[in-house]
């Protein structure tokens, strides 16, 4: 009987060893298999976009008979976070949320590319300057540009006529205007057309943390000292009253309803491009999607409305960009480096990559390279990523966690739960303080 | 108790003729009683049957308010498995199920035979310990465990998830160890007249009186580790290549930017295999849940 | 024994004492824990904002849900234990949702529960009731999931049923004589018979109450995205709307598994640990008074 259970424990020990160890080939499956080096690269981009990332790629593998290059699309911040501190990491990483980028670099979970670029002697001036403010926290460069997003306007030109308007909306009031006139209602009082939809979380252009709606207040983030504003810069009050009046006039609960029978944002039935918003703030990838998906949708493209206050702020917008960037624990340091520094320095991926997604290419020369296909819809959107005052999200030590309680408020604000504003922003700033505070020190959460 | 006497059982409650009046109002309670049970059984049906039209609907009948599709699109149940490497999760999902049922079986099968018919010293402690686990909520102890598999490099791989139910599961060990007891003592100690060690006992005696309770200790393993969330999240979010039905089902709707009949369509998918195994176990099924609550 | 033994050192002892260990430290896994002493325990209950409601919404689960799902459950079995016919056809029907996959049970609640297009609301307005919010709303998010839950309560159902036809039949046929009517009967002869299994699946219950994460994981993350982006970078979505589905397991997610917070997330696990083992200790000591083991009952 002994024996046998020994040789039963013998057992379970093998299969226990086996099976670790069959998990374990399969999560480096490739990393040592085949003679070239597989390098895995991790991307936001899902669906179409995703091929057309894959194509560029592509390209690359075949210059490079060295490498294979792998590409998992469909990323987030969390997975990348996940991977990084748990030591299974991909070789290059990328993600959309460029605010993130403080505590990126300030944990030194993603590398300080410095070496990399000294060593092929590469100038950073060679992006534009809000990309190469949004890739490094305090000097220290853990990532680089790969194409940048900007807000800009949407509008339907169909409905306008329909509605006797003949140009898109210059300021917030009129936005306002605009909106009512272009709304339809079904006969039970439901939004049947919405004119334009600014309930926080519906599609990109009202993330909850505001940060498509701020640089066209011209609100401030923090001031000279890094303390909070939100409080004392009265734009945000302004942007949150605004945005408060337009959502009680189809009411909160009827614009719930629309959202949630409206199709998901990057669906091909996105309730802009199948008539059911006239108008809307959304980013400059929207135009390959109208493109790839409804091509005879009449629509124009502007920037967008602006504070009644402030009306110089036109052709303002909001700037983010997606970073990539190699994490800590990589692999095969040198061959990720080189996918990176292809990537995003050279012209022609870049140019190609824009042609396919139509986002901004984030190198100088690749800006004005002959291989971008001129579009009237696009140019909209240069230009206002050239305009000095469009703006990006402050990068902050605690990354983008301000914008979570940004987020917490704002969407309290619009279901009328957040109570009186001027103390609520108050305890906001608060928070917002607070939490840097600790993010800096490194102490408790 | 078997599952078969149940209805027998609730039917002899009433022997003798009593008079008809009592008769007439039995009557009607009983066809109140049934009609209560059909509406009950209507309500626990319909979201089953609104996930199945809703499945068959075109993409701009999912946004709309109708209920009943317009054509029937069958070929949904093709699209779905363009659009999503299914496939690939369901073989994910049966390696972590069918490694992780063996492994509880293998190893808790002996520690409740030796916790129930061996004597040895320590054994009310070793099975006051049992209590203690199945007792205490595993999320407690997700951290550090987190943390020790990431040292090892092991994140990422379906090693987390299937490794430990190679050490025994205080579950299952909970629930066999109890059905073991009630395996007559005469059995084993005819065995033991015969020179059978306790290994041979246990393999060529108890094994066999003890079917039903060792096929609900697998159907409960395989059920849990089917449906499994919690672990597959926090252990292979990050890679795809080893996503399980469940992690691929959540994230379906936003990775592949599907409408709900998609969705439904996917969501139908992974409830069937479950749903085929209870009919073809139901009973071994019924027995289990049962024996957990009376025995417990 | 053996391989037991290793296991639940390995895998119970081990994590115990650690996670005791890491909830005084600072630990994000880039970099060996740092010991700080009281410092999370402090922050955990004096300035944590998401402390508070993740702890009210856990108590609501086991102040509404819970009883909820035993006496549904129970008034379920009752039913089917006084069915004369088709008793087998109607059990396999309430059990079977509790095997639906809890992720494919909420995917199909929250469209179900769809303000707009989901089908319950579509009735609803067909009777010309303007149904709410469902999983959208901070004061309906909860009542939802109960919905969910009392949908999938088979188990308990089923253990209900086996008990009530365990109860011996003499006990029933002698308060029939003593002229004791339906009520009576259920008060005075099936509750005290069952009163065990009533506990076990209470203390069930409860422990699964303080672990709740898949349901509002999944229904917070689907509901938040119904319309918006895809894999929201920016939007964190755990206890959407409004930290109304934030559980104290969320809470330890995203403390964990988000922001990894190592420690931290310890030093909450510790907490729920004691509170876990209070609340287990309390519901059995406090049984002794109202449950009827077999051989006591009179």
């Amino acid at each position: 009987m002994r024996r046998v259970g020994i040789g039963l424990l013998v057992a379970l020990v093998l299969g226990a060893a086996v099976i670790a160890a069959t998990a374990r080939s399969q999560a480096d499956a490739g990393t040592s298999a085949a003679k070239a080096e597989t390098i895995t690269i991790w991307v936001g981009w899902s669906a179409r976009e995703l091929k057309e990332f894959k194509k560029i790629v592509a390209e690359y593998d075949k210059k490079h008979s060295d490498v294979n290059v792998k590409v998992v699309g469909g990323i987030n911040d969390d997975k990348i976070t996940a991977s990084i501190r748990s030591g299974n990491v991909p070789d290059v990483v990328s993600s959309f949320t460029s605010a993130n980028v403080g505590s990126y670099c300030k944990s030194g979970a993603w590398l300080d590319l410095k070496p990399f670029l000294q060593k092929d002697k590469i100038d950073v001036n060679m992006f534009p300057k809000t990309s190469q403010y949004y890739t490094q926290y305090k000097g220290k460069r853990c990532a680089l540009p790969f194409l940048a997003d900007v807000y800009g306007f949407y509008y339907n030109k169909k409905m306008f006529r329909a509605a006797g308007l003949k140009s898109p909306p210059k300021t917030m009031s009129q936005l306002t205007a605009y909106a009512k006139k272009l709304t339809k209602r079904n006969a039970n009082g439901s939004i049947k057309v919405a004119g334009y939809n600014p309930f926080l979380g519906f599609y990109a252009g009202n993330a909850p943390d505001l940060s498509a709606y701020a640089p066209l207040y011209g609100a401030k983030y923090v001031d000279g000292s890094g303390k909070s504003t939100l409080s004392r810069d009265p734009a945000w009050s302004r942007l949150l009253k605004w945005q408060k009046s337009l959502v009680d006039w189809y009411g909160y609960k009827k614009l719930q309803k629309f959202n949630a029978g409206a199709a998901d944002e990057f669906s091909a039935s996105h309730a802009f491009e199948i008539g059911k918003l006239a108008m809307m703030i959304d980013g400059e990838w929207r135009v390959a999607f109208i493109g790839a998906e409804h091509p005879d949708l009449d629509y124009g493209t502007a920037p967008a409305p602006v504070d009644d206050a402030h009306p110089e702020l036109y052709g303002a917008g909001y700037v983010n960009g997606t970073i990539i960037g190699i994490p800590k624990g990589v692999k095969h340091k040198d061959q990720a480096w080189q996918l990176l520094k292809y990537l995003t320095t050279d012209a022609h991926p870049l140019a190609l990559f824009s042609n396919g997604i139509r986002n901004v290419p984030t190198t100088k020369a690749s800006l004005n390279s002959p291989e971008i296909k001129p579009d009237a819809h696009f140019k909209t959107f240069l230009k206002i990523f050239a305009n000095p005052k469009s703006k990006t999200t402050p990068i902050t030590a605690a990354g983008n966690a301000y914008g979570t309680l940004i987020q917490a408020f704002a969407v309290k604000w619009q279901a009328g739960h957040a109570g009186d504003l001027t103390s609520g922003l108050k305890k906001l700033d608060k928070q917002i303080d607070a939490q840097l505070k600790q993010a800096q020190a490194g102490g408790v959460p | 108790m078997s599952s078969a006497s149940l209805p027998l059982a609730a039917g002899s409650l009433v022997r003798r003729k009593p008079p008809w009046a009592v008769r007439r109002r039995r009557l009607l309670l009983a066809v109140a009683n049934h009609s209560l049970l059909v509406v009950a059984a209507l309500m626990f049906l319909s979201p089953f049957f609104f996930i199945v039209l809703t499945s068959l609907m075109t993409n701009s009948q999912a946004l709309s308010s109708d209920l009943w599709p317009h054509p029937f699109r069958w070929h949904n149940f093709v699209d779905v498995f363009h659009q999503a490497p299914i496939w690939r999760w369901a073989l994910n999902t049966m390696i972590y199920a069918c490694l992780a049922t063996l492994g509880v079986l293998v190893s808790s099968v002996p520690v409740a035979y030796a916790l129930s018919r061996i004597r040895w010293r320590g054994r009310n402690a070793a099975f006051g310990l049992v209590l203690i686990a199945l007792m205490l909520p595993p999320v407690v102890s997700v951290v550090p465990l987190y943390v020790m598999w990431a040292k090892l490099h092991l994140v990422g791989g379906l090693g987390p998830l299937i490794i430990p139910n190679w050490f025994g599961d205080a579950f299952s060990i909970f629930l066999l160890r109890q059905f073991f007891l009630t395996i007559p003592e005469e059995y084993l100690d005819a065995a033991r007249v015969d020179g059978c060690g306790e290994f041979r006992i246990l393999l060529t005696v108890v094994l066999r009186l003890a079917k039903p309770a060792i096929a609900a200790v697998a159907l409960f393993s395989f059920l849990y580790t089917f449906n499994d969330f919690f672990l597959p999240l926090l252990y292979l979010r990050e890679n795809p290549d080893h996503w399980v039905l469940q992690i691929g089902l959540s994230e379906f709707r936003s990775l592949h930017q599907v409408q709900w009949n998609l969705t439904m369509a996917a969501t139908l998918l992974v409830m069937a295999p479950v749903i085929i195994v209870f009919f073809l176990a139901q009973r071994a099924f019924v027995e289990g849940v049962t024996l957990t609550g009376v025995k417990g | 024994m053996a391989p037991w033994l290793i296991g639940f050192s390995v895998f119970f002892g081990y994590p115990l004492v650690m996670s005791v260990y890491l909830s005084f430290t600072h630990y994000d896994l880039l970099s060996s824990p740092k010991w700080i002493g009281t410092a999370n325990y402090r922050y955990l209950f004096t300035e944590d904002p998401q402390v508070g409601p993740a702890v009210k919404n856990t108590l609501w689960l086991i102040g509404i849900m819970v009883p909820l799902q035993v006496i549904f459950a129970f008034g379920v079995a009752m039913l089917l234990a006084r069915a004369k016919q088709g008793v087998g056809f109607f059990r396999t029907i309430f059990y079977l949702p509790a095997l639906a996959p809890p992720v494919a049970a909420t995917m199909a609640f929250v469209y179900l529960l769809n303000p707009a297009t989901g089908p319950l609301n579509i009735i609803l307005g067909h009777l010309g009731i303007d149904g709410p919010l469902w999983f959208q709303s901070p004061q309906w998010s909860k009542p939802s999931l109960t919905m969910l839950s009392l949908w999938g309560v088979g188990n308990i159902m089923i253990i209900f049923l086996a008990a009530i036809l365990d109860a011996p039949r003499q006990l029933y046929e002698s308060a029939e004589l003593d002229g004791a009517g339906p009520l009576q009967r259920l008060r005075w002869v099936t509750l005290p018979t069952i009163s065990p299994v009533i506990l076990f699946a209470v203390v069930i219950s409860v422990i699964a109450a303080l672990q709740y994460f898949t349901q509002a994981y999944v229904a917070a993350n689907i509901a938040a995205g119904q319309a918006s982006q895809a894999g929201d970078q920016t939007v964190n979505n755990l206890g959407y709307p409004e930290s109304s589905t934030l559980f104290y397991p969320v809470l330890l997610y995203q403390h964990g598994f988000k922001f990894f917070n190592m420690g931290y997330a310890s030093a909450l696990s510790v907490l729920l640990l004691a509170v876990a083992f209070t609340i287990t200790v309390l519901i059995i000591r406090n049984s002794r008074r109202w449950v009827h083991y077999a051989g006591a009952a009179r």
